[in-house]
């Protein structure tokens, strides 16, 4: 028996630890100064915080939730053409159908289009003959403008500043997208919902570029901001690829060297950068870029050092008044000389002027080059474009064969192919591609230009910051008040074991708290409300242990043989009544929405924990204590 | 030892008939009211615009509603929420494009003022609504399969009647009050389904207990020993839940409603337990086991 109680004890003894252990981030975090913060984002090192910390919901740290609906009769008139004064009354009385008995826009559509005789192939071509065929063809379409919506806001997010966005896909026509944190709502309801642009820039000649990197090198370097000539003739030197004597350095060390430096930062010691050791002292820029595939890679960590030197006003000057610096869209994983992996986002310098925009994209889809084709077998983009496009791309091409054309996404550049020959008629196709996935988002990307997806905004929240800060301030301190009251009430009426139960209260919050950073689940204001509430039915379980012992010990039981059977009594009722409190709670999780969510996840996993603390914790305890002694009285 | 009770032994399901008629008497001026006055949907549910604003000059309702009425928007509902902080609730009929802009030009406020904006859009609404009715309409099937596993089927019946019975007083005090029912609230009506339930499956559990000992007792008899031997834990517990709902009242917006539904369903369910589950376990027994040993 001895050696039983020890054992629980290191049970509870390594929940504890592993408890504070995932809590201690989120009070280092917390207690983070601005300076060190923004220090910690310049090395990169600041998702190490931000991954283990407990998030604060919308209501908490002021954000923004947007609900976006795909505009539907909107896509479907811009597809139709040859459009008569029918077919608007029409699409008027089944967008207002449907709006109003909530049925799906497509089920009104076909039915109206029936009702009235209404033959569709007028307005549609390629979309076979049959009313239905039509209509299930425009069904695609529309799944097929979510995706390029969802591509389109994707792409955006980063604009918006937040950290650990959400954009998920609710329904067939819908989007929600949340920003926690963010400052101008406003404007972030514009970024979303503006038209994407799409365009074809060519990309700078590689030795343009060269002569770029060595001026800023030469500027970070001397502080002069002479245009270095020097002609680099093999990429390679400047853009080498060694990473044996990668070193740490900090960003302000990089930019200290002139006297533009940032001085506010006071705190140098973690805003560190991966750069070559060897190169540092001569190419301060270069040492931070790599040589991938022929382009130039920025290892993620230094990503944001580079930000910085391009935004640098004196840096700016640098860049050739036609061209401008845009980054991939995605980063690539590349694996290193020794065996690791490491991710890369391209940069890549293109001209300012776009070559061919996008809207003259009439079509693009992906699919496996056929047999016999020099591409057989591989993924590839086929695109077309109208007759307008079809001159431009001509001439585009026809005079930059061999040169790299940029596909641009809203200033995110998802691939760069180079042109092997003129395209004369407006069609072609891009190989080169990783996989099908990859084509198929590619094709996308395409379509995004053609046929823009018109989403409307149908649910907004926004919560500034200050009533979020609030909100945290009443919420931890009403908290803390009921867990106060409720201590004074069980100590005054079970006296020791009383305090026991207060010692499993305090370890059932601290494990709750702990589990929810390691889930990285989400605190809300109703969370604390279901964390309040799990205070509640935590001291439950122990009022009907203890009422129980009291029973038992008042049937003449001695205080050892009262331990137990209240104990084991207890445990039915207990169990039931949690078990339950847990099914409700799943079944909020499963259907509720925002904040009902955020109150289910707490009260789950508040019970969860108060069966360890209430039951396993106390227990523990009383065994120390029968163990050793033969007990005469109970406290209780 | 502390006592708050001795031990009891009051004749519960004897007055069990009074009680459920005064309890069919509440929920029956609620079901009045909800006929003619309905409930309170708060934007959550019908759609519509909140706006909370912080006024950096002193203003009173009057001078908002002022304001507003001279941009379309008269019928919207004004609620003070602090020191010339207030919250606007626009019908979904007035609401007319950017609401955020109209209230930074009528009332020349920046946005940081607009401390929230909550804009639902009325398809948006019928669904919450649908899905919170979901929500308390699985908990109840899954709950009475839980309790018709673990003890009988008339106990199943006996505790979903008594949730059914304080969702209904709660609905009673939403209407005849007309407090807003939100998102939250019906976050707190689960969690009145869970307390309730706590209640009645302790009581419960001690008749399942109490069925093997008291062999030769009929079935009200142990049911009132049972409800007796349990009412100090029922008494604490709800008096430190009560306690802990009381500091909730003091968290300001939507979480007070949450306090007031969860006052009014944690003193139903307490009742309900006793009066109503427990009184139907044994009508139960009556009817269908009248040769019970």
């Amino acid at each position: 028996m001895f050696k039983k109680t020890n054992i629980r004890f290191i049970i509870i003894g390594v929940a504890v630890v592993l408890a504070l252990y995932s809590l201690y981030w989120t009070v280092a975090y917390n207690s983070l100064s601005p300076a060190k913060m923004e220090s910690l984002k310049t090395a990169g090192k600041l998702d190490k915080y931000e991954n283990r910390i407990i998030r604060l919901g919308l209501d908490l740290q002021g954000g923004m939730h947007v609900v976006l609906e795909l505009n539907l009769p909107k896509l479907v008139e811009t597809i139709a053409s040859n459009k008569t004064p029918e077919f608007y009354s029409i699409l008027q009385a089944t967008t207002q159908e449907a709006k109003v008995n909530e049925e799906d826009f497509f089920t009104v559509f076909e039915r109206n289009v029936e009702k009235n005789n209404f033959k569709l192939v007028r307005y549609f071509t390629n979309r076979g003959y049959k009313n239905s065929d039509i209509v299930q063809s425009l069904k695609d379409e529309s799944k097929d403008a979510m995706r390029r919506a969802l591509e389109i806001i994707r792409n955006r997010v980063d604009q918006f500043g937040v950290s650990e966005p959400t954009i998920q896909k609710a329904g067939e026509y819908r989007i929600i997208v949340e920003l926690a944190g963010i400052q101008d709502a406003a404007r972030a309801r514009e970024l979303i919902q503006s038209t994407a642009l799409m365009e074809f820039n060519l990309l700078k000649e590689p030795e343009v570029t060269q002569s770029f990197i060595a001026s800023v090198d030469n500027y970070l370097k001397t502080g002069k901001t002479d245009i270095v000539k020097e002609a680099v003739a093999a990429k390679d030197s400047a853009v080498a690829l060694k990473e044996s004597k990668d070193k740490s350095i900090s960003v302000n060390e990089l930019l200290g060297k002139t006297s533009v430096s940032a001085s506010t930062q006071s705190e140098t010691a973690d805003s560190s950068v991966v750069v070559d050791e060897a190169m540092f002292a001569d190419k301060p820029f270069s040492s931070l870029l790599r040589n991938v595939n022929q382009m130039i890679g920025v290892p993620e960590s230094n990503v944001f050092a580079v930000k910085k030197i391009l935004e640098n006003p004196a840096v700016a000057k640098l860049i050739p008044y036609d061209s401008k610096f845009l980054w991939s869209a995605k980063p690539e994983r590349m694996t290193m000389q020794d065996g690791k992996t490491e991710s890369f986002y391209i940069l890549y310098h293109v001209n300012y002027e776009a070559g061919l925009q996008g809207k003259y994209i009439t079509k693009a889809s992906a699919t496996v080059g056929g047999a016999g084709a020099q591409t057989a077998g591989q993924p590839i983009v086929n695109f077309g474009m109208n007759n307008e496009g079809a001159k431009i791309f001509s001439r585009l091409t026809g005079s930059n064969i061999g040169k790299r054309l940029a596909i641009i996404l809203d200033d995110k550049v998802y691939m760069a192919p180079s042109i092997r020959s003129k395209i004369p008629n407006g069609s072609g196709y891009i190989e080169g591609l990783e996989d099908m996935d990859e084509a198929k988002n590619i094709a996308i990307v395409l379509r995004a230009g053609a046929l823009p997806a018109q989403v409307d905004v149908i649910e907004e929240r926004t919560i500034g910051p200050s009533l979020g800060r609030d909100s945290v301030a009443t919420g931890t301190q009403v908290g803390f008040l009921a867990l106060l009251i409720v201590m004074i009430f069980m100590f005054f009426y079970y006296r020791r074991s009383g305090l026991l139960a207060n010692m499993a209260l305090i370890l059932n919050m601290i494990f709750t708290m702990a589990i929810m950073a390691m889930l990285r689940a989400t605190l809300t204001l109703p969370g604390i409300a279901g964390l309040v509430l799990t205070i509640g039915m935590a001291v439950d379980a122990n009022v009907l242990i203890f009422e129980r012992i009291r029973e038992e010990l008042e049937r003449g039981k001695t205080v050892k043989a009262a331990i137990e059977t209240g104990y084991s009594r207890a445990l039915s009722a207990i169990l039931d009544s949690n078990i339950t409190t847990l099914l409700t709670a799943l079944i909020l999780m499963q259907f509720g929405t925002g904040p009902v969510k955020g109150f289910a996840v707490t009260l789950f996993w508040g019970i969860t924990s108060s069966m360890f603390t209430a039951i396993f914790v106390t227990r523990t305890f009383y065994n120390w204590r029968t163990d050793r002694h033969v007990l005469k009285t109970l406290s209780i | 030892m502390i006592r708050i009770i001795k031990k009891t032994d009051f004749p519960f399901i004897k007055y069990s008939w009074t009680a459920i008629s005064i309890s069919l008497v509440i929920i029956a001026i609620g079901l009045v009211s909800l006929i003619f006055r309905g409930l309170n949907f708060g934007i959550d549910f019908t759609g519509g615009t909140l706006v909370q604003v912080q006024f950096q000059k002193p203003m009173e309702v009057d001078d908002v509603r002022g304001a507003l009425s001279t941009v379309g928007l008269a019928n919207s509902t004004i609620q003070k929420s602090g020191e010339n902080e207030f919250i606007i609730r626009i019908p979904q009929s007035d609401d007319k494009g950017n609401i955020r802009e109209v209230f930074k030009s009528t009332f020349g406020i920046t946005d940081t003022d607009i401390l929230k904006i909550e804009q639902v859009g009325p398809k948006i609404g019928k669904e919450l609504r649908g899905k919170a009715l979901l929500a308390i309409f699985f908990s109840f099937i899954v709950i009475g399969i839980y309790i018709a596993v673990r003890f009988k089927f008339q106990y199943a019946i006996g505790a979903i009647l008594s949730l059914l019975h304080d969702v209904l007083i709660t609905l009673t005090v939403f209407t005849v009050f007309q407090l807003e029912v939100s998102l939250t609230t019906i976050a707190a009506f689960l969690t009145i389904i869970g307390y309730s339930l706590n209640d009645t499956i302790v009581i419960f559990d001690r008749v399942r207990e109490n069925l093997k000992v008291l062999r030769n007792e009929n079935y009200e008899r142990i049911m009132d020993v049972s409800i007796n031997e349990t009412l100090s834990r029922t008494i604490i517990t709800d008096l430190t839940v009560f306690f802990v709902v009381l500091c909730l009242l003091f968290v300001p917006g939507e979480v007070r409603i949450f306090a007031i539904a969860m006052t009014v369903g944690s003193i139903a369910g307490t009742y309900s337990t006793i009066y109503i589950a427990g009184p139907v376990v044994v009508f139960w027994a009556r009817k269908f086991k009248p040769t019970k040993k």
